[in-house]
């Protein structure tokens, strides 16, 4: 970037030119206010959800662990290790992306992870329902979990390009559109002198031409 | 680069991330993966749930009127924090969220809390778009 005037052609041209260039900068530095403005309140909502859910998923996972350890006073632990085994199963993640103004951020869609009291695998009259209740627990922690993990890296991305719109805002508002008005009133001045020099040159001509006339 | 060049391209980036085209609520409800596909060939997908939550609060007949995502259209002109919906339906949706009186015409104007309590409902159904020339 070029400072002062030192390059600069005062001419009506050029400054018609400058004119344009301030608009355009203008525009470009509202537009990305209002993106910077709308990234922050995303970043703050997402930053209150991720709050309370990571509030969520410590409060499940104490409860879990809290079913799992009367579930393992009342059926051991050789006999949880066996229910584990046979109620092992895959959960369907289906990660994406989407995108908040421009902001790649995940997408997760999780299917199945809480299930039937029926589909655990495991024999019902054989266990005790501590059993039932600290695996429900679980699994719904394990969606929480999931959930958070998206949140996190939605937050994560939203910080980051909250950063970079940042930077540009500035950089229109402190460097370049400063600039470019400090070369626009250097032209308009410029024009102004010589408008001027002009009418003085003028009316010197013109009082030659009387005084020869006479 | 020359800046001018620069800053243009910064403008135009504003709306890469928009769909190509929108796609029908009805549509969508028929997708195993909801999507549409956005400006720069990626593929922007909707959560099922809120697909589900949009389809109770319309009637039936209108998930063919529906297109999504909805946009929150923000303009400078409007004023700082201010969006604009275009569309019926859209309009109803979201007056349906907010509780606002649905005013004549097909446009509504809605404020930074508004577009909070819209974005926190709808995430992924709605999407912003920066208005280059013009908001009114």
């Amino acid at each position: 970037m070029t400072s002062g005037s030192e390059n600069i052609q005062p001419t009506r041209g050029e400054l018609l030119k400058l004119k344009k260039r301030i608009e355009l900068a203008e525009r470009g530095h509202e537009l990305l206010q209002e993106k910077r403005d709308a990234l922050v309140t995303e970043f703050f909502d997402h930053l209150d959800t991720l709050k309370e859910k990571r509030e969520k998923v410590d409060e499940e996972m104490e409860e879990a662990f809290e079913d799992l350890i009367e579930a393992k006073v009342v059926s051991g632990n050789l006999s949880l290790e066996q229910i584990g085994d046979a109620s092992k199963r895959d959960i369907d993640v289906d990660v994406d992306t989407r995108n908040i103004m421009g902001v790649r951020v995940p997408f997760m869609e999780v299917e199945n992870v809480k299930r039937e009291i029926t589909e655990r695998g495991y024999d019902l009259q054989e266990t005790s329902p501590k059993v039932d209740e600290a695996s429900e627990k679980f699994e719904e922690a394990l969606q929480a979990i999931l959930e958070l993990a998206e949140t996190e890296e939605i937050v994560k991305s939203l910080a980051r390009e909250i950063e970079k719109t940042k930077r540009r805002v500035n950089s229109l508002e402190h460097v370049l559109i400063p600039r470019l008005e400090e070369n626009k009133e250097y032209i308009e001045m410029r024009l102004e002198e010589q408008e001027r020099e002009d009418k003085f040159r003028m009316k010197r001509v013109k009082q030659k031409i009387e005084s020869q006339e006479t | 680069m020359d800046e001018d060049e620069f800053l243009k391209k910064q403008i135009k980036n504003l709306n890469t991330h928009l769909p190509k085209k929108r796609n029908t609520l009805e549509k969508l409800l028929d997708m195993e993966k909801p999507h549409v596909t956005n400006r720069d060939g990626s593929d922007y997908r909707f959560k099922k749930s809120e697909l589900n939550y949009l389809s109770e609060i319309i009637s039936e007949k209108e998930y063919s009127k529906l297109r999504l995502p909805i946009m929150i259209r923000v303009s400078p002109q409007l004023g700082r924090g201010t969006s604009k919906i275009t569309g019926k339906i859209e309009k109803k949706v979201v007056s349906e969220i907010l509780d606002k009186e649905r005013e004549k015409g097909e446009e509504l104007l809605i404020y930074r809390p508004e577009t909070r309590k819209i974005r926190k409902k709808l995430p992924t159904t709605t999407q912003y778009v920066f208005m280059i020339s013009g908001g009114r």
